[in-house]
């Protein structure tokens, strides 16, 4: 079943937080709703379930036909950022989506189990759910919300606070499970790899709009304005006055590196000279923050980084790996 | 005198006293049907405390918490009050009836139940209805299960409010007039033995009394123990 919207307004206490002309998740399609926090992504899928109060919609249709508050209810389950699970074991917990929808006690456990299967807790099934950890609860939540087999599932950013392992885990186990499922999946997240991971197409929302759509692929790596352009991490910028080139050029700052003394730089590169700042080791990783004529520029190199804060060096990268975008009315405050 | 009292109340039940075991009666009846009345208004109004968004929730709970110590005297005053042969209600001649104590112990026990079943339902995660009607509850569906969710912090609520009314002499007093095979509760028995000298047999009708309330406490304490610790409800 599909799922679209058009004309989403939600205005609180006098602010519009978010104005949505139109949207939709095809049948067996997962989208992905990125955005920094704040941007209204929570408030957009809340007022999909119509649970938002301050939301107007001018149109809401499941399958192209508008649909009106029971019939959203029966087609639509959600998983909130939180996992809220009850006072009881982890089946339990997974049937009472279905319990929610009187579906009777036995019945309802059994429809569950496989789904805690595919989420590979069934051993915990008769845990009693208050001592699960994190990453454990928030599957019981998921699989809750798969367990009702509803036409359209929406998720709200179901791997925030979950450690980088359990992600993935999770991210892959849930990969699978919706590879197998027809429902219209709307993935709400701050994180684009989650949205690289699990969605055919990603919208961009920020500031309570939508600001790019498209095939996930090409919306992750075309940013247009600098604003998405920071959201999808291609936070290296280069103003035209330091690169000698027309518009503001943005690049990843792990695809930027150092250019080693007397190395000469690629043709067609993008080549910057600066001073060193600093030197900031992250594990695999080290940041390098260069001062240029126009501002900090961050690199992340796997390279050993030789140079002392003070020293003169040149930043580069790969023309390939620059990407244009609008010149800033408004730059973001890192 | 303690161990007189003892003996004098373990003789007035083991010898099946009439008076004795209507008295027992008659308290479990009146303060069991008040607090039952005062689950039935205090819950509801407890949860719209709890969860509502209204102008003056916090005023209104702010009062529910004051009548949590009502002082059942006054309670007792204004029922009388109202009950008396020529005031507002007297025409329905209540006043010295069991029903009469009901009402008085019911509005007694609700701000207790109505205030603290408030305390109980906040306790819950505040997105917990939200996230039961996102799994597709009509708002009734999702209200039951944060009720259910509840329910052991619920069960303290019944006991608070029983012991609230259980244990108190000056309602029961005032609207009941501890007559004899009528209106006398282990309260107000308590009390006119204690005024007539009569020690053993009021320390006998206390010892009764908190055996009760230990009984009552008991049984729920142990189901809600056993609830609370089985991994399966």
């Amino acid at each position: 079943m599909s799922i679209s919207c058009r004309g989403l307004l939600v205005v609180d206490r006098g602010r519009q937080r978010l104005a949505v002309e139109s949207l939709e998740v095809a049948d067996g399609e997962t989208l992905a709703v990125l955005g920094p926090n704040g941007a209204g992504k929570s408030t957009l899928l809340r007022a999909l379930v119509h649970l938002e109060p301050a939301a107007t919609c001018d149109e809401l249709l499941l399958d192209g036909r508008p649909a009106a508050r029971p019939q959203l209810r029966t087609a639509v389950a959600a998983v909130l950022q939180r996992p809220v699970l009850q006072r009881a074991s982890v089946l339990d917990n997974a049937a009472a989506g279905l319990r929610l929808r009187g579906v009777p006690r036995a019945r309802a456990r059994g429809l569950a189990l496989p789904w805690l299967d595919a989420l590979k807790i069934a051993h915990l099934a008769d845990r009693p759910a208050r001592t699960l950890s994190g990453g454990e609860a928030q599957r019981v939540a998921v699989a809750r919300a798969l367990a009702v087999r509803s036409e359209v599932l929406l998720l709200d950013e179901p791997f925030t606070g979950l450690d980088a392992t359990t992600r993935a885990d999770l991210v892959a186990d849930l990969r699978a499970v919706l590879d197998h499922s027809r429902a219209a999946v709307l993935l709400v997240t701050h994180d684009r790899d989650e949205a690289a991971a699990l969605a055919h197409r990603t919208a961009l929302l920020l500031r309570g709009r939508i600001r790019q759509l498209g095939a996930t692929a090409d919306v992750l790596d075309a940013p247009t304005d600098l604003e998405c352009a920071h959201l999808l991490g291609y936070t290296t910028r280069f103003p035209p006055e330091l690169t000698g080139r027309a518009g503001l050029l943005v690049a990843r700052p792990e695809r930027c590196r150092l250019l080693s003394p007397g190395e000469a730089p690629a043709r067609d590169a993008v080549v910057v000279p600066g001073t060193l700042r600093r030197v900031v080791p992250l594990g695999g990783t080290t940041r390098v923050d260069v001062d240029t004529a126009a501002g900090p520029v961050a690199v992340l190199t796997t390279a050993e980084v030789t140079a002392a804060p003070g020293d003169p060096l040149c930043v580069t990268v790969d023309a390939r790996d620059t990407r244009g975008v609008a010149a800033p009315g408004d730059l973001p405050v890192e | 005198m303690l161990l007189s009292g003892l003996l004098e109340a373990a003789r007035l039940l083991l010898t099946g006293d009439q008076d004795t075991w209507s008295t027992i009666a008659l308290t479990l009846r009146v303060s069991l049907t008040a607090t039952v009345v005062a689950l039935l208004l205090g819950v509801p109004v407890g949860t719209a405390l709890a969860l509502g968004r209204f102008p003056g929730r916090r005023v209104l709970l702010a009062a529910a918490n004051t009548g949590m110590g009502l002082p059942p005297v006054v309670v007792g005053l204004f029922v009388t009050v109202l009950l008396w042969r020529s005031g507002p209600l007297g025409e329905f001649g209540l006043l010295y009836t069991p029903t009469a104590m009901v009402v008085a112990q019911m509005l007694i026990a609700t701000p207790v139940v109505a205030a603290l079943a408030a305390a109980a339902l906040q306790q819950v995660d505040p997105d917990f209805l939200l996230q039961m009607r996102a799994l597709g509850a009509t708002r009734v569906r999702a209200l039951r299960a944060l009720l259910a969710e509840a329910r052991l912090p619920l069960l303290a609520v019944a006991l608070a409010g029983f012991g609230a009314v259980v244990s108190e002499v000056g309602a029961a007093q005032m609207v009941g007039g501890n007559i004899q095979g009528e209106t006398r509760v282990l309260t107000t028995a308590a009390v006119l033995a204690t005024s007539r000298g009569q020690f053993a047999l009021a320390i006998a009708f206390g010892l009764v009394l908190l055996a009760i309330a230990f009984a009552v406490n008991l049984l729920v304490t142990l189901a809600q123990q056993r609830e609370a610790r089985s991994s399966v409800p």
